[in-house]
């Protein structure tokens, strides 16, 4: 049983905050035991600091646990609710991510063995990441679209924060592939314009249509255009350098559509009306 | 002024007329959307949650035109909104869920962000698991997870989808409780198909049947409208809309009861069936 009591002084320095840490670990280590203490030290405490520590507690007990891909946005500058967002895009979650890994490695390897399986590889890679955008905003897979439907938080800001994390995890895949590439150094980069043009593209149609009919429409322009010509092997008409400035050009054209569309784009995120 | 102010609202989804000219007016307290699955409720819910634009007609909500960008995120700004399905990330806890919710309803700043977020999962009761994975969690907590998550930002405008179904008796009734609290200086409107939940909770109500309107008012006065069509025979009566036995062996008739009949009074279920099933035969013989 606890015999001795702290002395005024000591209760004061404690409550204060000011008691060094040795002093403040025996003050506990008293408190815990000893209910006499407990009611001396609370007519000291200040209620607006107890509450502050108390909110501090409370936030660290509560507060999210963060990814490994929420601590590397934060870490390269991203806001903390940014983030967040970021790490509940659908696309970012594994299975889907390895699948679109495989078929591309896949494509990539057999190019090796047939030349022919390189020109399949330009028209595919851009899907990839196309592919992506369109799974960030399907129903199916977003299981709080309605939800988020109904929130002020700006469509345009979500759509781009969206994009650009598919984008930033699918690139990398689609290069990493593009390395196994025989031939000449250029076409492993050939598909990456293509890509920011129909990524651009999509996002300009979200305008008029929602983006995962947005996405549907534009792959499936693109897969009738390309293929005939690659089939017929001027794969330079489509993946040359003259091709590469018109895809930069369209690109441009995309994203300008959509910042002048910005209003209308909040309406079709999804919505079916 | 009412919240909600829905003039002539008509939708249709390809050859299918969700909605069909409906009105709805609701202000302050709880109003209730009753009708069968496919009534149409669904689609006049996830109009007035902003979600869905009229094909024609008019919404105002809490004075504004949603149909208008500007005037679309204020209204968003002032909503709360459960849908039907309200999905989850199953892999986040309590606590994440709300708190992703509160980012997309522009709660960006941590610290009141998570005062907020704690508030509303007390409201909800869910703070004993507010640190456990939704996926473990029953389909009653869920929806009080997804009552939560409509709380926040105290909104004024509340828009609740079939929120007690799937849920057990006592699930049900303290769910009551929360949506009766809730509806408490704000404007709630929810369906259901029950009238059960309609009965305990809402001062309004309005029938919704194949996407037209079939009554608006209080509880009371659709009871009213089945006075003198009720009655108690010992078997069931061949002219009655509908009629099943009952506890003590007796048949309940809802109908236009034959002269010396047993009347007794209605209840809200006989003016509901008695509402439906007129306006079905309507249907039909058109």
């Amino acid at each position: 049983m606890t015999v001795w009591h702290l002395d005024p002084e000591t209760i004061r320095r404690y409550a204060q905050g000011a008691a060094p840490p040795e002093l403040a670990a025996s003050v506990e280590a008293h408190l815990i035991a000893c209910p006499g203490c407990r009611d001396a030290l609370a007519a000291h405490v200040d209620a607006r600091r107890a509450a502050a520590i108390w909110d501090v507690v409370a936030d660290r007990v509560d507060a999210p646990r963060r990814g490994w891909p929420e601590r590397a946005l934060s870490r390269l500058g991203v806001g903390e609710a940014t983030a967040r967002l970021v790490a509940a895009t659908p696309t970012l979650r594994g299975p889907w991510l390895l699948a679109v890994a495989s078929v591309l490695l896949l494509t990539a390897l057999a190019a090796q063995a047939d030349e022919r399986l390189l020109r399949t590889f330009l028209v595919v890679a851009p899907l990839g990441p196309l592919a992506g955008v369109a799974v960030a905003f399907a129903g199916g897979l977003d299981p709080t679209r309605e939800i988020g439907l109904a929130a002020p938080y700006s469509a345009l800001r979500l759509l781009l924060i969206r994009t650009a994390a598919v984008l930033s995890v699918t690139v990398p895949i689609v290069a990493a592939a593009a390395l196994a590439l025989p031939g000449s150094p250029w076409r492993a980069a050939a598909w990456l314009l293509p890509t920011a043009a129909l990524t651009g593209a999509a996002l300009a149609l979200t305008a008029r249509l929602t983006p995962v009919v947005a996405v549907a429409v534009v792959a499936a322009a693109w897969v009738l255009v390309t293929v005939p010509i690659v089939v017929a092997g001027h794969v330079d008409a489509a993946f040359g350098p003259g091709a590469q400035i018109f895809w930069l050009g369209a690109a441009a054209a995309g994203a300008v559509w959509l910042a002048a569309a910005r209003d209308i784009v909040a309406i079709n995120l999804g919505r079916t009306g | 002024m009412s919240t909600v102010l829905v003039n002539g609202v008509t939708k249709s989804f390809g050859r299918t007329t969700a909605l069909d000219g409906v009105d709805l007016e609701a202000g302050p307290g709880v109003t209730g959307l009753l009708g069968p699955n496919g009534a149409g409720k669904t689609t006049l819910l996830r109009m007035i949650a902003t979600v869905l634009a009229p094909d024609r007609g008019t919404v105002t909500l809490l004075g504004r035109d949603p149909s208008r960008p500007e005037d679309r995120t204020r209204v968003r700004r002032r909503l709360g909104y459960l849908p039907q399905e309200a999905g989850f990330h199953r892999g986040f806890t309590v606590f994440e869920f709300v708190d992703y919710v509160a980012i997309l309803k522009e709660m960006t700043d941590r610290r009141p962000r998570h005062d907020e977020v704690r508030r509303v999962i007390a409201l909800a009761g869910l703070e004993p698991v507010s640190g456990k994975r939704i996926r473990a969690l029953s389909g009653g907590m869920r929806r009080r997870v997804g009552l939560a998550q409509a709380l926040l930002g105290d909104p004024g405008l509340l828009v609740l989808d079939e929120p007690t179904v799937g849920l057990d008796p006592e699930q049900r009734l303290r769910f009551r409780e929360m949506i009766s609290y809730a509806g408490e200086g704000r404007t709630v409107v929810l369906s259901s198909h029950q009238t059960e939940d309609v009965t305990a909770l809402c001062a309004r109500i309005a029938v919704i049947h194949q996407g037209r309107t079939l009554f608006v008012g209080t509880p009371a006065e659709l009871t009213a409208q089945a006075a003198g069509r009720v009655w108690t025979d010992t078997r069931r009566a061949p002219a009655a809309l509908a009629a099943w036995r009952t506890g003590d062996g007796t048949f309940r008739n809802v109908g236009d009861p034959p002269a010396g009949a047993d009347l007794i009074p209605p209840t809200l279920e006989d003016a509901y069936l008695l509402l439906v099933t007129a306006s079905q035969r309507e249907v039909t013989a058109a």
